[in-house]
């Protein structure tokens, strides 16, 4: 989700009052997360980057309150190129696609040149995934002297934007702003170490994608341009160019295209098409499930910026080029559907009779916690994420990474893998219950996870404890029996085991037909430590769905 | 009166004033029934029991990390050396929160600076903390005076969640009354204790009374063992579900980029896949995709869409599963070619899900959400609609409205929200939609799937009031015992 403001009082001057703004926009499917200080900062979805454009967001509310109705081919670029930029071989490793238009008379006055930016910044950042795919220069034309050449070279210089002495390439990427928040996108997987740019017969207007040169800077008071976008994706720039040149298409300026030359062949940019869906009249309504009329159907097609007519059994709607998001039919009905509006559908139950089954596991654990409660232990309910020391070093276990499920990149250094075990979290429970009552009695039914020769194993587990000053071997013994006779089919044995976190001799294992199905026993002294318990504790962890009856 | 009560004022009479110990040695009577004795005398005007207001306290949470230095002082520190700091690179927000909270610093253009009050702060001595440190290592009688001189900033860390305080009552000081000087040579009341086996069995109360009791006398605080809280609200979801006849799914947390991602034609490089937002594993790398078929249909969408090269190898990457909606499309695989009258297929599935997030009072890293789909012919936006309201209706939760959203594996997609009468705000309920042909087509169906998602803990926080979003998993003795009941 991006946001980015609108001046109320420029979106009044476009015919957009304030009071019909809030219904409007979520009509459209975008939100105002608020307003201040005259400005309105809206939520736009990402498959919308149009709407990032004050012009593009304009266009569509007027269209949606029918102020506006699209006409064919209104966007069309069936001109003679303007400007030509030849594409030198060597910049196919690093950034290989470039595409531009010159715009004439353009008005970049009062708030307009900002909401150009802003626009561009957004669109690089979102679309341009932070224009890794693609990046957006703006020029001043008439301070540019042609011919144009995208290059790519080890070393070369230039003035960046804002500043006033001149900088080698190296050193952009070193030392400047937008050289360490971009440079990384040049320099990694770049075994040549080559710095693509673009210039004219005399300077280099722009060390891409990093910064443009002074010299080409466009102000407000700026007619004429220059828009290239270069990236990895020759779809994504020429998409991208399509949609700006749609916004100033829209606000009245010219657009001329450019020629981009490459070795083999040349191609003209940006190339302005509709793209034509055939839409059968009863797949909206199967969608929607609403009968809309043939008449209707148009006017919801208008109302969402597509040019739109009946044809026998069908509706012919031509997508404008900006709309980037319309992939397929499916996508045309929705549009539809968000003209007729949401509100407005009846809802309609789904017929059928069927019921409804919980998951086996559920009941079983379901049955397993009443129980547990039944015998006094409160529920906890702790997360899955732990980390290495609680999870083996508090319990004095030996970590053995190759059986843990890790994570690769964590923020906080308390979710770096997932548990095996559901004890040291309880434990780590009753030390944060110094204060209360005791008996403290806990247990909890979950998840623990290793990974055994490269797979993921997902164990359900139940851990118990008990904390108070007479807590001894035999009251845990109690409990896991009663658990056996009650859950399982009373059948198994209970035999010696050495465990660290527990005292020794003090710890058993509980088998059913030679298979181990959990332990139980006194926490070790030193354990408690660990956790800064001060009263006796004993403690149980059984696999319960290995204990079922079969 | 009863035998306790005859002692205590007997042993009062000679020493005219005492203290609740005092009796319990004295006597050889525990402290219970010590308190029920004077509760009933004091009630009769024989005894003047006073009190005095005690405060636990307990340091709790990142409170024992605080002591040293506040959030806010180490970021108005870091900004008071470097000038300014960029607010993008402030991870901390409990730091920022507090920071412009307390005026120390104000935020221009995406940057902190310190204002002049922030710079006298820094370095100084912070308030909060300066009383935070006192309580620390204070006794009871310290912690009460604490307590008067500080009462804002007391509150301030009880609000933080840094401080738990529990007000106690003492007495102090036991009085006979003149009233109680007369009383005290009255002998003790007739009739019979306890009632015991003894008694039943040789039927020796018949004919008798039994001593009348106080009913007011207090007697012991009981907390029974409780479902989590979490663990009860899962249950409610599930029954309603179950209710509107739809079956459970399960599937697994630790899961492939291929079906938290891919198979939802979510791009291959969308930042949702992004370390930063999603916990990749390190061990294992990978987890292998059996059907290379399904593969293939994927793999020729996406690349049909997108327009880039889609990357097996991507698709294979283990990962925790960032929605449930993960499971719900291995069910439109596993019920792509049920028999025909078995459709439509109702199901949901409860889970954790996971982010990459730093946890505080809004964000965990770990959470729970619920996801339904329904297979079937003939379904549409109306259809889903219904569902939606009929759920939510059973929670009480009527007169909701839906918008347009975008979520990239629907089409169309919407958002559930309505007006919140309670908070004055309009709230978000789910997103949902009809899940996208080319997912569909991928896995084999050509049926409709009405799918949708919502988040367990932001449906819960509307029927229980928490201060943090991590109030929902705390698993304290002290909360899981006294927290209330959550009212649907």
């Amino acid at each position: 989700m991006a946001t980015i403001d609108y001046s109320i009082k420029d979106l009044n001057d476009y015919g957009i009052s304030e009071d019909k703004l809030p219904k409007l926009v979520e009509s459209i499917g975008m939100e105002i997360e608020g307003i201040k200080d005259g400005e309105a900062t809206m939520n736009i979805t990402p498959n919308r980057p149009d709407l990032l454009d004050i012009v593009g967001f304009k266009r569509a509310l007027l269209s949606f309150s029918g102020k506006i109705v699209p006409k064919d081919n209104f966007y069309s670029m069936d001109k003679e190129p303007a400007m030509e930029i030849t594409v030198e071989d060597s910049v196919k490793s690093v950034r290989p696609y470039i595409a531009a238009m010159v715009v004439r008379n353009a008005d970049l006055s009062g708030n307009k040149l900002k909401y150009l930016i802003n626009f561009t910044e957004k669109l690089c950042d979102t679309y341009g995934r932070r224009r890794k795919k693609l990046a957006i220069g703006l020029h001043n034309l008439d301070a540019i002297k042609g011919p144009l050449v995208y290059d790519a070279v080890h070393d070369g210089e230039l003035v960046p934007l804002g500043e006033s002495k001149k900088m080698k390439f190296e050193e952009v990427i070193r030392k400047h702003g937008k050289g360490i928040e971009y440079g990384s996108i040049i320099t990694a997987n770049n075994p040549k170490a080559l710095y693509p740019f673009l210039s004219d017969s005399k300077n280099v207007l722009s060390l891409i994608p990093i910064t443009n040169s002074n010299i080409t800077r466009v102000l407000g008071s700026t007619r004429n341009l220059l828009v290239e976008l270069t990236g990895t994706s020759i779809n994504a720039v020429m998409d991208a160019l399509g949609m700006i040149a749609c916004s100033f298409i829209d606000s009245g300026a010219e657009v001329q295209p450019c020629a981009i030359v490459y070795k083999n062949r040349t191609m003209n940019t940006p190339q302005l098409s509709y793209r034509e869906f055939r839409i059968k009249k009863f797949s909206v309504d199967k969608t929607i499930g609403v009968i809309i009329d043939d008449n209707q159907m148009v006017t919801l097609a208008n109302k969402m910026g597509h040019t739109a007519a009946k044809y026998g059994n069908f509706l012919l709607v031509g997508v404008p080029p900006y709309r980037l998001d319309v992939l397929n039919e499916q996508d045309v009905v929705e549009d539809l559907a968000i003209a007729y509006g949401y509100d407005r559908i009846q809802p309609l139950p789904v017929g059928g009779f069927s019921i409804g089954v919980p998951e086996d596991y559920r009941d079983y654990s379901n049955s397993a916690s009443s129980l547990m409660i039944g015998l006094g232990f409160s529920e906890a309910m702790n997360t899955y994420l732990t980390n290495e020391k609680l999870n083996f070093e508090s319990v004095a276990h030996k970590y053995e990474p190759a059986s843990v499920v890790s994570i690769a990149y964590a923020k906080t250094e308390v979710t770096t893998m997932l548990r095996t075990s559901i004890l040291p979290q309880l434990l780590q429970n009753l030390g944060q219950s110094m204060h209360e009552r005791m008996p403290q009695k806990l247990f909890e039914i979950g998840s623990a996870f290793g990974v055994e020769k490269g797979r993921i194993k997902e164990t359900h587990l139940m851990g118990v404890v008990s904390e108070h000053s007479k807590a001894n071997f035999a009251e845990m013994k109690s409990v896991v029996e009663a658990m056996m006779r009650q859950l399982g089919s009373g059948k198994y044995s209970i035999e010696d085991l050495d465990d660290p976190a527990f005292i020794k001799g003090r710890c058993a294992c509980i088998r059913i037909d030679g298979k181990t199905v959990g332990h139980f026993g006194e926490i070790a002294p030193q354990v408690l430590e660990n956790f800064k318990l001060e009263e006796p504790v004993v403690a149980a962890e059984i696999m319960i769905d290995r204990m079922r009856k079969v | 009166m009863h035998e306790h009560e005859t002692r205590i004022l007997k042993l009062l009479k000679e020493k005219r004033i005492s203290s609740l110990e005092d009796i319990e040695e004295s006597l050889g009577i525990d402290a219970d029934a010590a308190m029920w004795a004077l509760d009933g005398l004091s009630k009769s005007g024989a005894v003047k029991v006073s009190k005095i207001k005690t405060y636990g306290v307990e340091i709790v949470n990142e409170g024992k990390d605080y002591l040293k230095l506040f959030p806010e002082e180490e970021l108005v520190r870091s900004i008071g050396r470097k000038g300014q700091e960029k607010l993008s690179e402030i991870k901390d927000n409990v730091a920022l929160l507090w920071a412009k909270k307390n005026n120390w610093i104000e935020l221009r253009e995406g940057y902190a600076k310190l204002t002049k009050v922030g710079a006298a702060a820094n370095g100084a001595e912070y308030a909060q903390r300066k009383v935070l440190e006192g309580l620390a290592d204070a006794d009871e009688d310290k912690v009460g005076i604490l307590f008067e001189k500080n009462k804002a900033e007391v509150d301030t860390l009880v609000k933080r969640g840094l401080l738990r305080v529990k007000e106690r009552e003492r007495i102090s000081r036991i009085e006979i009354t003149d009233a109680g000087t007369k009383l005290s040579g009255t002998k003790p009341e007739g009739g019979m204790g306890e009632l015991t086996r003894e008694m039943i069995l040789s039927k020796s109360w018949v004919g008798k009374d039994f001593k009348k009791y106080d009913v007011n006398a207090s007697s012991e605080m009981l907390y029974p063992a409780r479902q989590h809280m979490m663990h009860e609200f899962i249950d409610v979801v599930r029954n309603t579900w179950l209710n509107m006849g739809f079956s459970e799914m399960e599937g697994p947390i630790v899961e492939s980029a291929f079906w938290v991602f891919d198979a939802l034609f979510s791009p291959q490089d969308h930042p949702t896949r992004d370390m930063q937002d999603t916990f990749f594993l390190s061990n294992p790398k990978q987890i292998d995709i059996e059907d290379v078929e399904m593969l293939g249909r994927v793999k020729k969408a996406h690349e049909a869409a997108w327009k880039e090269k889609w990357q097996e190898s991507l698709a294979k990457q283990a990962l925790l599963r960032t929605h449930t909606t993960s499971v719900s499309a291995r069910y439109i695989k596993k019920f792509a070619n049920a028999v025909e009258s078995s459709y439509p297929i109702k199901l949901f599935s409860v889970g954790r899900v996971y982010r990459n997030e730093s946890i505080d009072y809004k964000h965990l890293a770990e959470l729970y959400q619920t996801d339904g789909i329904i297979i079937g012919n003939n379904l549409t936006f109306a259809n889903l609609i219904d569902t939606l309201k009929r759920f939510y209706s059973q929670l009480g939760i009527e007169d909701i409205k839906f918008k347009p959203s975008y979520f990239p594996f629907v089409e169309p997609g919407l958002e559930a929200y309505y007006y919140d009468e309670k908070r004055k705000c309009t709230t978000e309920l789910c997103g949902a939609g009809i899940i996208r042909k080319e997912i569909t087509t991928a896995m084999g169906t050509n049926k409709t799937v009405l799918a949708w998602g919502i988040g367990i803990e932001r449906l819960l926080m509307h029927f229980f009031e928490v201060d943090s979003i991590t109030d929902l998993y705390r698993n304290d003795l002290w909360w899981l015992r006294n927290r209330k009941k959550i009212e649907v």
